[in-house]
């Protein structure tokens, strides 16, 4: 897996390389727009990690014109404003995530990984499993060996959000995106609650618990065996 | 770079080139007016003068007629006494103008008298004995070819009727014109001196005396109307300036304390060499205050966007009893935890907001944090919307502790929390947030006694037009249509 990372900040860039590397992917590091611009055109890559401000082309625009050249590489934005207008450029510009800076290392990683496992859409999926849980999308129906389990819409959405994205991980800030539309983070343990009451109707009573914390980044739903 | 301020002379003003441009047309016109009158008022005197001849003369010839030459002498006797009342002139001659009858001594013109009309003057004998010329119109007839009768009038009255008039005349178009100049200069100094005080002070202000304001009476005339509403939009700038030193003050303060600890942290790791252990320790609570530091940040640069007041980019009609539902189920179960009762009773308000639908539920979710800090294990809150006339009203109601009165106002400010709260974890970023995003949605938010507890409203304008389709569905609306009608996920 080929990341470029287009980030000014030499510092940063050093850290997140060897982060990504450590993570077993092989990172490729651009200084500025242009030079990023001229990489993302020549080079493959899997995934462009941009910084939205950017010495000689500004991230955007950079974007902008790959995107005009049909280089339709997954791109992340990094950026140090965070206002809800701000996302909204970046999304518009072209641009497949939206981080912003500062953001703890797992929260970036996890995104990077759904990114890059992202398939394009084929065939609509009408039926999720993971282990012996089931998701009828059709029907609306979630079945854990054989037997209902009672889910409120949200509580539905959740887990379908979760089994799409079965062993990776997902951080709490991709569950408020992805789930409820949020994109701030709110100042209480909102998702905590939420989660261990999806556990408890989706675990409680079996012996391999298919929802997992994983400390410091999120949780994960994976099936263990 | 400073601009020099210009300086200011009347006669520069647009309005006193408008005024003398004014003065002008007036002149003429007012002079075009009164000379047509003083032509057309001579020229009706003269004729009526000829008429009064014209009628005095056809009495006599008939006079004559009728009763021929002794009759006609008898009307003129009875006229003698005329010049005196009248100023009417009479005279009876032959052929050969030797007087037969009249009031006049002599023929009075030189030679034959061809035509009809004629002016002459002649000496009228005063009481004192004294003669003045007296000019005199008047007209000839003769009779039966053996006698000529002249009849005629005094002009001395009536020319000086004309010249009177042609005096009054010159007199009232210059009383005109210097009524109109001084008015008109007496307005060109005012408004001079209105402008050149509004300069004065403007300069002052930008020097740096932000206190100042414009003069301003409460006459009501357009300019003070001016002045009061630049008074206003310099008081809302000098608060803002007031509110941002103070926001720029409180975060300085903020930021420090965690920044200190850090620091303090660190330097202290880095003395005793700590053990792999302790370093971990240090690292982490280090990793919390920067966590709270960034927040703070994130926090501040939201109100600060929402202050600067551009729109939001996302601009949409958001349901706001939908979002308000929403949020509301997705805190149910933290207020379950924390022991609060979260309730959205249902008002079946079919209205939306134009607006921001992330920081609409970013409003709405700082409302719902505010209450579930605050208000105690047993406590009841509620978010519900209103419809308030042509505005919607987004009101969190709890039976908390409440905010005293005085403090109100205060708390909606940037790090402005009440005392009693000091031990809570929180910025005091939550209300003004929350106030900056109602702000930009040009709504209003107060702060009201829910007795107990705090009830905060915050007045949103309605969005009207995309609940139904517009009346004219040209082209233009076909987007926002498409738009509106696609089921809401």
């Amino acid at each position: 897996m080929h990341i470029l990372l287009i980030e000014d900040d030499l510092e940063a860039a050093q850290y997140l390389e060897k982060g990504l590397r450590e993570s077993g992917f092989t990172c490729e590091h651009a200084r500025d727009g242009r030079e990023g611009l001229f990489r993302a055109t020549e080079g493959s890559y899997d995934l462009i990690i941009a910084d939205r401000m950017l010495p000689h082309l500004d991230g955007l625009a950079m974007l902008s014109v790959l995107r005009q050249k049909s280089i339709t590489t997954p791109v992340l934005i990094l950026s140090a404003l965070g206002t809800v207008d701000d996302r909204v450029q970046g999304l518009r510009a072209g641009g497949d995530d939206y981080l912003t800076k500062p953001f703890a290392f797992s929260e970036l990683l996890a995104r990077v990984e759904a990114l890059m496992r992202r398939r394009p859409a084929t065939a609509e999926v009408t039926r999720l499993r993971v282990a012996d849980l089931e998701l009828d999308l059709l029907g609306r129906r979630a079945t854990r060996a054989g037997r209902d389990i009672d889910l409120t819409a949200k509580e539905f959405q959740l887990l379908e959000f979760l089994m799409r994205r079965a062993g990776q991980v997902v951080t709490r800030t991709m569950l408020l995106e992805g789930v409820w539309d949020l994109h701030f983070d709110p100042q209480t343990n909102l998702i905590d609650v939420h989660m261990s009451r999806l556990r408890q109707a989706v675990d409680r009573g079996f012996d391999r618990p298919l929802i997992q914390t994983v400390r410091g980044a999120g949780y994960t739903l994976r099936d263990d065996a | 770079m400073r601009r020099q301020l210009l300086k200011l002379r009347p006669l520069d003003f647009a309005v006193s080139r408008l005024a003398s441009l004014y003065l002008a047309v007036f002149a003429i016109g007012v002079g075009l007016l009164l000379s047509s009158v003083y032509l057309l008022a001579s020229h009706e005197l003269e004729l009526e003068t000829d008429r009064v001849i014209e009628a005095e003369l056809e009495g006599l010839r008939d006079e004559y007629e009728l009763e021929g030459l002794s009759g006609l002498m008898q009307g003129l006797s009875l006229r003698s006494d005329s010049w005196g009342r009248l100023g009417a002139v009479y005279l009876l001659t032959d052929l050969k103008h030797e007087r037969i009858a009249g009031n006049l001594t002599d023929w009075p013109l030189a030679g034959n008298a061809t035509a009809k009309w004629v002016e002459f003057q002649i000496l009228a004998r005063t009481e004192d004995d004294s003669t003045i010329k007296h000019p005199v119109r008047a007209g000839i007839f003769e009779l039966g070819s053996s006698y000529l009768l002249l009849v005629g009038t005094d002009l001395n009255q009536q020319r000086r009727f004309v010249r009177d008039f042609r005096v009054a005349i010159l007199w009232g178009i210059g009383l005109t014109m210097l009524l109109a100049a001084s008015i008109g200069y007496f307005y060109v100094r005012r408004i001079g001196t209105r402008v050149r005080d509004v300069a004065v002070a403007c300069e002052k202000i930008i020097s740096g005396d932000l206190g100042r304001r414009l003069p301003a009476s409460d006459s009501g005339n357009e300019f003070d109307q001016l002045s009061h509403t630049v008074n206003l939009m310099l008081d809302r700038l000098e608060q803002q300036s007031h509110t941002l030193r103070a926001t720029f003050d409180s975060t300085a303060h903020d930021l420090r304390a965690p920044l200190h600890r850090v620091r303090m942290r660190l330097e202290q790791a880095l003395r005793h060499e700590a053990a792999a252990e302790d370093s971990r320790a240090v690292m982490q609570s280090t990793l919390v205050d920067v966590e709270r530091v960034q927040r703070t940040l994130a926090t501040l640069m939201q109100i600060a966007q929402a202050d600067a007041g551009s729109s939001p980019l996302q601009s949409e009609p958001v349901d706001l009893e939908a979002l308000v539902r929403e949020l509301v189920e997705l805190y149910e179960p933290v207020g379950r935890e924390r022991g609060l009762e979260l309730t959205v009773p249902s008002s079946m308000i079919a209205a939306r907001v134009q607006g921001s639908r992330q920081l609409l539920a970013q409003l709405i979710t700082n409302l719902i944090e505010n209450a579930l800090k605050y208000v105690p294990s047993g406590g009841h809150v509620s978010v519900r919307v209103e419809r308030r006339g042509d505005r919607l009203a987004l009101v969190a109601s709890d039976d908390g502790p409440g905010i005293p009165v005085s403090e109100r106002e205060r708390v909606l400010r940037p790090f402005e929390r009440l005392l009693r709260d000091a031990e809570q974890p929180g910025s005091g970023l939550g209300l003004s947030l929350a106030h900056a995003i109602v702000r930009l949605h040009r709504g209003r938010m107060l702060l009201e006694d829910n007795a107990p507890g705090l009830r905060v409203v915050c007045e949103l304008p309605a969005a009207t037009w995309p609940l139904g389709p517009p009346v004219t569905a040209t082209g233009l609306h076909a987007p926002y249509l498409a738009a509106t009608t696609a089921p809401v996920a």
